[in-house]
């Protein structure tokens, strides 16, 4: 009996622990949720009643669109590039072996142990000196260009598990059947790492997203929505806010959800397929 | 999987290593060298002019007041360390062991978490830790005395939010580390006799004490920059290094001084780095095989 409910009682930790965490996880992006729908101005509870009007607000004011699409386009381009790198640099942090690799691998992997506050100060301070030289100032640009540095770490382990897992029999029988190296990538490789690269750039849009510190050092006078939200809530809280928090929510989640479904089921599938290694 | 060696003179490795190793040599390394050097620029009326000398760090080196702000900077980090393992080693745990139908769906609610933009989720912890927030109206009405927990600006309020903005990294670390585990490793010590405690102290826990101090090491590394926490959190009662360096750079436009102090964070976060990695390499040899 004793031992027993030991057990019992070591399980329901151990599982209250999770469902603690993610509690934790939860309960700011949750209020946010909730107090997008008040219908009064202070943000306290209890949440009198519901109304949408705080979303009209939102969208009625003169500086959000322009810097969704700052967001939108700082995003997509940085997706692109991050994803390149990061699917380049996880084949040869994985498959190759060359000379100086060791320090490939420090330097592809450094920003990831950088803090971001301080990866766009030094970043800032070399932009300043190259904008003196070449006649720029920072503005999208910069803060595409800080992105990458920073997201192509992220996007490059996300890849390494897929090429870690990788089958190559295939491969060598492509080459074998006669196939050029340019055909086995674009016929094997590439749709066999599709769904690690599938979910890397759907990583890498929404961090790029979400990023504030490296853009709020390198956008200038550029505006990108996290700056916008920071310079927002440092004037006076309002529940257009949590309106918007809301509203990102939606496409995030839709996206999250089917890039690590359809990576779970791929490595799945490969480490079914893969005898023993 | 099989592995290929690749010479400099193939065009598929320069190809594949080529543009991403030039992206992080111009625009992460050249960065770090520039800040070095510009810290021999002096500010005067505003305005930069390259001196070549060293002033500012006899005033970085000289002035206790910046000292005060990193050792405290470096506090911070200690404990929200602590407090990041100590919260996300139990999670782990039962991901690995207990939760294993669900942990697609847990991690995934996880990741999404994490990515959602940071500035808002800070702007969440505003909504619930305020005096009249949601924190104390829900304690309120479970009996509680009104406008007990006083968190918000306060340094309690920013390590909540470096907590919250950090755990996620040890969480996989660990995970991580703890799924590579060989079971026959633990029955084995089940078998041997040993009870549930002795065998998670003995086995489990030094087995998974790379993906513990590889954790420990990056939310160390990462809170010294914590800048939306201290700031919107603490209300800037307890500024940390991150606000220093800012006011260095917007406020008193002394872009020398910046670069100095990022240079003090960065130089204190490389070498944790650099211990951490030796005291694993050191301790690797008389370690299990099971890694």
């Amino acid at each position: 009996m004793s031992p027993r409910f030991k057990n019992i009682l070591l399980d329901t930790l151990l599982i209250g622990s999770v469902l603690a965490l993610l509690l934790f996880f939860y309960a700011p992006i949750i209020t946010l949720v909730a107090f997008s729908f008040t219908s009064s101005r202070v943000l306290t509870l209890p949440i009198e009643g519901f109304s949408l009007q705080w979303y009209g607000e939102l969208v009625s004011r003169p500086d959000f669109f322009p810097a969704v699409l700052n967001s939108a386009v700082v995003a997509a381009i940085s997706m692109v590039f991050a994803t390149a790198f990061g699917t380049a640099g996880a084949v040869a942090w994985i498959r190759y072996r060359f000379r100086l690799q060791s320090v490939f691998r420090a330097v592809t992997f450094a920003p990831l142990l950088f803090p971001q506050l301080l990866l766009g100060v030094v970043m800032l301070l070399w932009f300043s000196v190259l904008g003196n030289w070449l006649g720029f100032s920072t503005g999208l640009v910069t803060v595409v260009i800080g992105h990458v540095v920073y997201i192509t770490p992220f996007a490059l382990v996300i890849v390494a598990v897929q090429v870690y897992g990788f089958d190559d029999t295939l491969e060598d029988a492509a080459r074998d059947a006669g196939a050029t190296g340019w055909q086995v990538f674009r016929e094997i490789t590439f749709p066999l790492l599709w769904p690690g690269i599938f979910s890397a750039a759907i990583f890498a849009f929404l961090l790029s997203w979400g990023n504030f510190y490296v853009s709020y050092s390198l956008a200038g006078t550029a505006r990108t929505l996290p700056i916008f939200v920071y310079s927002g809530i440092a004037v006076g809280s309002s529940p257009i806010y949590p309106a918007l928090a809301t509203l990102n929510l939606i496409p995030a989640l839709l996206l999250v959800v089917t890039a690590e479904v359809f990576r779970r089921r791929a490595l799945k599938r490969q480490s079914a397929s893969l005898p023993s290694s | 999987m099989q592995i290929e060696q690749k010479s400099w003179k193939d065009p598929v490795l320069i190809a594949t290593v080529a543009p991403l190793a030039i992206v992080m040599v111009v625009f992460f390394l050249t960065p770090l060298l520039m800040t070095a050097v510009r810290t021999s620029q002096t500010t005067q009326y505003y305005r930069l002019s390259w001196t070549w000398n060293l002033k500012i760090w006899t005033e970085v080196f000289s002035k206790p007041h910046y000292w005060t702000i990193m050792l405290r900077t470096v506090g911070m980090a200690v404990v929200c360390v602590l407090l990041c393992v100590l919260i996300a080693y139990p999670a782990a745990y039962a991901m690995a062991t207990r939760l294993k139908t669900y942990k697609t769906q847990i991690q995934i609610l996880i990741i999404f978490a994490f990515l959602t933009d940071a500035v808002l989720k800070t702007f969440g912890w505003i909504l619930i830790l305020d005096k009249n927030g949601v924190a104390n109206w829900l304690l309120m009405h479970v009996g509680f005395p009104p406008e007990m927990l006083n968190l918000l600006f306060s340094p309690a309020g920013t390590m909540i939010g470096m907590v919250y903005n950090l755990v996620t990294y040890p969480m996989f670390t660990i995970y991580l580390s703890l799924v590579r585990i060989d079971r026959d490793l633990v029955l084995a010590a089940y078998d041997a006799g040993a009870s549930r405690l002795r065998t998670f102290f003995e086995v489990t826990l030094p087995l998974s004490r790379p993906g513990l101090y590889s954790g420990a090491v990056l939310v160390f590394v990462l809170s010294l920059g914590a800048f939306l926490e201290p700031r919107v959190l603490g209300g800037g009662t307890s500024p940390l290094a991150s606000e220093l360096i800012r006011q260095s750079f917007e406020t008193r436009v002394n872009w020398p001084l910046g670069a100095a102090l990022t240079l003090v964070l960065i130089a204190i976060g490389a070498l944790t780095l650099a211990v951490s990695v030796a005291l694993t390499m050191r301790r690797r040899p008389n370690q299990g095989s099971a890694a």
